[in-house]
């Protein structure tokens, strides 16, 4: 009984199956060895890239293996000698604009095509899903026109601007799927009773749909947000000086041209780039953690 | 307050037919008006459209006199408890309850009295400032029932609350919502599906079926007097044994000629315009005797005995296999395989005419 127990433990179970055969075993070592390839191909570049940031050996072009030696001189570079500066602080204001336009206008949508049935509802909503599809980049052509029509009026109407709109213009698109799916899912007797209670449509939206659904909103003003900051195509086409550049349009200069070549310090950019996304993320975990909903009905 | 309807009649946006069409009925003061019906019947609707949150096609709402089809709901003075109880989850049970009150812009010191005395009313002090969701679901009915009390409405409204509870708890919650309405005296209209609910708590029970109100009335005219078919086979568990037949010379002779029923002296005069045509009989299961005082007799086989203790429920069938359900009290020796003779209480028969559906006696 002891050695059949012992037997059983040392067998490979995947959570409450019946034991893995042989084959299934060649299985499993399979998979774990494609995703260590995987995590490999992703996670060596990164450390390169931090690694040569920080190497005070390292200059114009990186070379691998080199020896290494601590430096902050490419920051130094980075901040001294390039627009980086203005580089974030284009980005930020971009990505900022254009997740709070998306959430404002989001909201309204994804409300709208959860709890009201109005002509076209349907036919609508094909539609937005259909032009998804068409890469946002096909459309430069039809931006340039837009930005030159409304400068001509306003020239305050910045490409920047343009840029925003254009952003906030697809997210808003996407993610009015997203929401009105959530909003689905919160049960509209909610709605109802807050109704009886004395609520108008706006306030039912303010007080009871928009705390419940706040994961939701949170997530997707994270994700357009980060959106700008990975987009490169449309600021270096619509952008012009490099004083509007965005971080990834900027960035880009220190690696494909031979005047202003400068890989480590292009490495030390993109590392931190990542620093405002990890902040938002942190700051927001706890409120992206979902499961709000329990308990309004049955659960 | 009183809850007149008129010819209300509902019928939904891009639909052809009517949901509802021309209910009439009136809901007095203080009563607990039970709306039974299977799903499907229009029975939830009507309460909404009562509620303000569905539209009325046609027809008047009238509460104490007043045209309420266009008032919004928060101005009709009701409170309604929904199915799934509805409490904002983003909120503490007692932020739920004063909810409605601090959108009226009520001052604070009221607010907590009235939340605080709907708390004590329903025993949940304890967790009034906890989030719905770390309650349990009777005591999350209790937070939907309070509410709707905090405002002191004139009329409750009520969706089918019980159905999500336990068998056990819903039977206690039962008798603390009549409890709860005796206390209170406020109008109260309830809409289930379930004929126990209805038996138990109303005063008043509106039965609908197809869109349409079948019978309105107190719970012992629903078991002893039900005006058709319809109602007849609604209300009472086990359903009533209804056989088909005619009338010849005065007696009831059903279809399969095995079972002969020469009805009551009271019966007999509305009976005899039907001789010869088409009627159907209803015996209740518990209305079958086995002494064979009252004359005629049938012979069954008894195929299925359920035991429930106070009662025996016996699934019979008769010679032609047309099936009978008899309840004969729990320590009676009956079981299945055995053939025994019923009579019926003559008294307690039911004849409704099978053209019309419609009660005869």
């Amino acid at each position: 009984m002891g050695i059949f127990n012992r037997k059983k433990k040392s067998q490979l179970y995947l959570s409450d199956r019946q034991e893995l055969t042989l084959f299934g075993k060649f299985g499993v070592a399979a998979s774990h060895i494609v995703l260590m390839i995987w995590a490999v191909v992703i996670i060596w570049p990164l450390t390169q890239m931090v690694v040569s940031a920080f190497n005070g050996k390292q200059s114009g072009y990186l070379i691998l293996n080199r020896e290494f030696e601590f430096s902050l001189k490419h920051f130094e570079h980075l901040f001294q000698e390039t627009l980086y500066l203005n580089w974030v602080w284009n980005t930020i204001f971009i990505a900022g604009a254009t997740a709070v336009l998306t959430l404002f206008i989001v909201s309204f949508t994804g409300y709208a095509y959860s709890r009201y049935r109005f002509k076209g509802r349907k036919a609508s909503l094909m539609t937005i899903m259909l032009i998804q599809t068409i890469p946002t980049f096909a459309g430069i052509t039809a931006f340039f026109t837009m930005h030159s029509i409304i400068a001509s009026v306003v020239p305050q109407f910045t490409r920047q601007m343009m840029l925003i709109l254009i952003y906030s213009g697809g997210a808003i698109a996407a993610n009015t799927f997203i929401l009105k799916g959530y909003i689905d899912s919160i049960s509209s007797e909610l709605d109802d009773a807050a109704k009886i209670d004395g609520c108008s449509n706006m306030q039912i939206y303010r007080l009871i749909i928009m705390p419940i659904a706040r994961p939701m909103l949170m997530l997707i003003g994270l994700w357009s947000f980060i959106g700008p900051f990975m987009d490169f195509l449309l600021p270096r086409v619509l952008l012009t000086s490099p004083r509007s550049y965005t971080l990834a349009a900027g960035l880009f200069t220190l690696v494909n041209d031979f005047r202003t070549m400068n890989q480590p310090a292009f490495a030390a950019g993109g590392l931190l780039t990542a620093v405002p996304i990890v902040l938002l993320f942190m700051a927001l975990q706890n409120q992206l953690a979902s499961g709000l909903a329990k308990g309004s009905v049955k659960g | 307050m009183n809850v007149t309807m008129k010819k209300i009649g509902k019928k939904y946006e891009g639909r052809d037919e009517f949901t509802l069409k021309d209910i009439n009925l009136e809901i007095e003061n203080k009563d607990f008006c039970v709306i039974l019906g299977p799903s499907g019947c229009g029975k939830t609707t009507l309460l909404r459209m009562i509620a303000g949150l569905n539209s009325i096609t046609e027809g008047d709402l009238l509460f104490d006199g007043k045209r309420m089809n266009k008032v919004a709901p928060k101005d009709r003075d009701i409170a309604m408890v929904f199915q799934s109880y509805a409490l904002y989850p983003h909120m503490t049970v007692y932020d739920n309850m004063a909810f409605s009150l601090s959108m009226r812009k009520e001052r604070k010191q009221l607010i907590d009295e009235r939340v605080r005395e709907a708390a004590k009313v329903l025993q949940i002090e304890d967790n009034l400032y906890v989030k719905p969701s770390d309650i349990s679901g009777g005591q999350r009915q209790r937070v939907a029932l309070g509410r709707a009390m905090v405002r002191n409405p004139k009329v409750f409204l009520m969706d089918e609350p019980l159905s999500n509870l336990d068998a056990k708890l819903r039977e206690h919650m039962r008798v603390e919502l009549v409890r709860l309405h005796k206390q209170l005296g406020t109008t109260t209209i309830y809409v289930t599906h379930d004929q126990t609910e209805a038996m138990t708590m109303a005063s008043k029970i509106v039965l609908m079926d197809d869109g349409k109100i079948q019978q309105v009335g107190k719970p012992e005219d629903f078991y002893n007097r039900p005006e058709n078919i319809f109602v007849a086979g609604f209300i009472g568990s086990p359903t009533m044994n209804i056989i088909k037949g005619s009338i010849q010379e005065g007696k009831f002779v059903s279809d399969n000629k095995l079972m002969t029923v020469t009805p009551h002296k009271e019966h007999q005069e509305s009976l005899r315009e039907f001789e010869g045509k088409k009627v159907s009989a209803g015996v209740r299961s518990e209305r079958f005797e086995a002494g064979g005082k009252y004359g005629d007799t049938i012979d069954v086989d008894i195929e299925v005995v359920e035991m429930l203790g106070k009662e025996k429920i016996l699934y019979c069938r008769m010679d032609d296999g047309h099936q009978l359900t008899i309840s004969t009290p729990g320590h009676y020796d009956y079981d299945d395989g055995q053939r025994h003779s019923f009579g019926f209480d003559l008294e307690a028969m039911h004849y409704f005419d099978q053209e019309t559906g419609e009660r005869i006696n």
